[in-house]
């Protein structure tokens, strides 16, 4: 049994943190796994300089923090990531450990599982605790997809496991909320095998404006070729996808493909940044299903702040400068 | 294995002993003339730190008094300025006293403090190590509510 009051643990995957929201979604399953077993939440944090995040989890309802800030873990490194969490697992002892199946997660969590001689449900769709046994019920797709497995870890802990992104729903943030941190001493590590010389996203032009949950979509108020580009970079950088209205497209700005609103596709992601369109209702009908919808425009007039959850007058295209050596900074 | 302890808010902290704090006090506040620190509680809705505390230099010779960021005694003509991350608080020598920082997250605030505090008998209690704050003597390392509200929080 957990040593600590937190029985059910979550690994803290702070990559691209406000668009990867699959440790907060985990926490709120942990949340209600917890409640079962009559337990707490714990969510493990490496890195360095990662106070941002603890804040995070404690407002999204971590119950204990679990931090090991050390500047040797700066970056996500398979190898020294599975030293320090296995020696932690094997001093707090929690009942469960899950883990986002992000490129991080799927590569750490198999490692780790190994090390601790224990089971990982990989992908899974559905976690529940069996009101029986109080097993975790780890439900995954088998069989490629034309099946979903029950699985169980009855003898070894943690019983471990990765979920998809977006299964779960988190939690609201609560300012008020606090969190215990632990700070357990951190093991001394293996030297680096592998050095990270420098990092860089892979710039995909292939629209997939149905999919993202981030799209830039620009308008005639990009003002040129050369001016609407830079929106891919700006999508880039927020790993979204760029959309474009009527008279972009008709500019040869952008192709066909990317042309939303009533003759070009709807979309509902999570946020859309608007830049340099007027918000004429043949585009506007095309965003209308969007969680947030940021404008960015020279005219205070425009009818795009009508729909705007936040509005911005300025020039567009200095605007977007501006956003882009930021985030190139965040980076 | 030796394991630290503490608080975490999810509005804002300050960094002390490397650790987060929600707040914490050296010394006692409620004394008339001894050394204090006292790094308040902030609670959501406000986004600056709450500093109060009786300073003394290396030789126990009382400086200033601040009050919630105010100096309110200041015998020894210390200069109170701000900046755009906080304020500081230094001798006509240029020598700073203490420095409050506070960098902004999209959710929340952390507070950094920088500084060489010496209580009234001119020893050391609170030093710069690293980018945080050491601290050196008896204090109360976590605050759960605000102080100056009458609660004495409680140290986990």
């Amino acid at each position: 049994m957990d040593s600590t009051g937190a029985g059910v643990w979550v690994f803290g995957d702070y990559a691209d943190y406000f668009q990867n929201r699959v440790t907060l979604q985990l926490i709120a399953k942990a949340k209600s796994l917890a409640k079962v077993l009559e337990t707490g939440v714990g969510v493990v944090v490496l890195g360095e300089g990662v106070s941002q995040y603890v804040m995070e989890y404690a407002a999204h309802g971590a119950d204990m923090i679990f931090i090991a800030d050390h500047p040797d873990l700066k970056d996500y490194d398979v190898e020294l990531f599975t030293s320090v969490t296995a020696s932690w697992v094997e001093l707090f002892s929690p009942e469960i450990f899950l883990a986002g199946a992000t490129p991080f997660g799927r590569e750490f969590f198999p490692r780790l599982a190994k090390r601790l001689k224990t089971g990982l449900s990989a992908d899974c769709v559905a976690l529940e605790i069996d009101p029986e046994t109080g097993l975790l019920v780890q439900t995954t797709p088998a069989f490629g997809g034309e099946l979903l497995a029950d699985i169980v870890t009855p003898e070894h802990r943690p019983q471990m496991a990765t979920v998809h992104p977006g299964i779960f729903k988190e939690l609201q943030h609560d300012p008020f909320a606090t969190a215990v941190v632990v700070y357990p001493q951190v093991p001394s590590l293996p030297s680096r095998k592998i050095e990270l010389i420098r990092r860089r996203r892979e710039r995909s032009r292939k629209a997939s404006l149905k999919e993202a949950k981030v799209v830039v979509v620009g308008g005639k108020g990009m003002g040129s070729a050369a001016g609407f580009e830079k929106l891919f970079h700006l999508a880039e950088l927020l790993e979204g996808e760029v959309g474009a209205t009527r008279p972009a497209v008709t500019a040869g700005w952008a192709g066909e493909e990317r042309l939303l609103g009533q003759t070009g596709k709807n979309i509902k992601p999570r946020l859309v940044i608007s830049i340099g369109t007027s918000g004429a209702i043949q585009y506007t009908a095309g965003i209308q299903g969007s969680e947030v919808v940021i404008a960015i425009n020279r005219d205070h007039r425009a009818p795009i702040f009508g729909m705007a959850d936040l509005g911005l007058v300025g020039d567009a295209q200095s605007i977007v400068n501006l956003l882009i050596e930021e985030l190139n900074r965040r980076i | 294995m030796e394991t630290k302890r503490s608080l975490v808010s999810a509005h804002h902290n300050y960094m002390v002993n490397g650790m987060l704090t929600p707040g914490f006090v050296l010394g006692e506040p409620e004394g008339k003339d001894g050394f204090y620190f006292l790094a308040d509680m902030v609670l959501p809705g406000e986004s600056t730190p709450r500093i109060s505390g009786r300073f003394f230099d290396e030789n126990g010779v009382f400086l200033f008094e601040l009050v919630w960021n105010r100096l309110t005694r200041n015998p020894s003509r210390c200069v109170h300025k701000a900046i755009p991350t906080g304020f500081q608080v230094y001798r006509v020598s240029g020598e700073t006293v203490l420095k409050v920082s506070t960098g902004r997250f999209p959710n929340g605030y952390l507070t950094f403090l920088e500084g060489r505090l010496f209580d009234s008998m001119g020893t050391i209690r609170m030093e710069q190590e690293g980018q945080g704050t050491k601290i050196n003597g008896d204090a109360l390392l976590v605050l759960s509510s605000p102080y100056q509200n009458g609660s004495e929080g409680n140290n986990d």
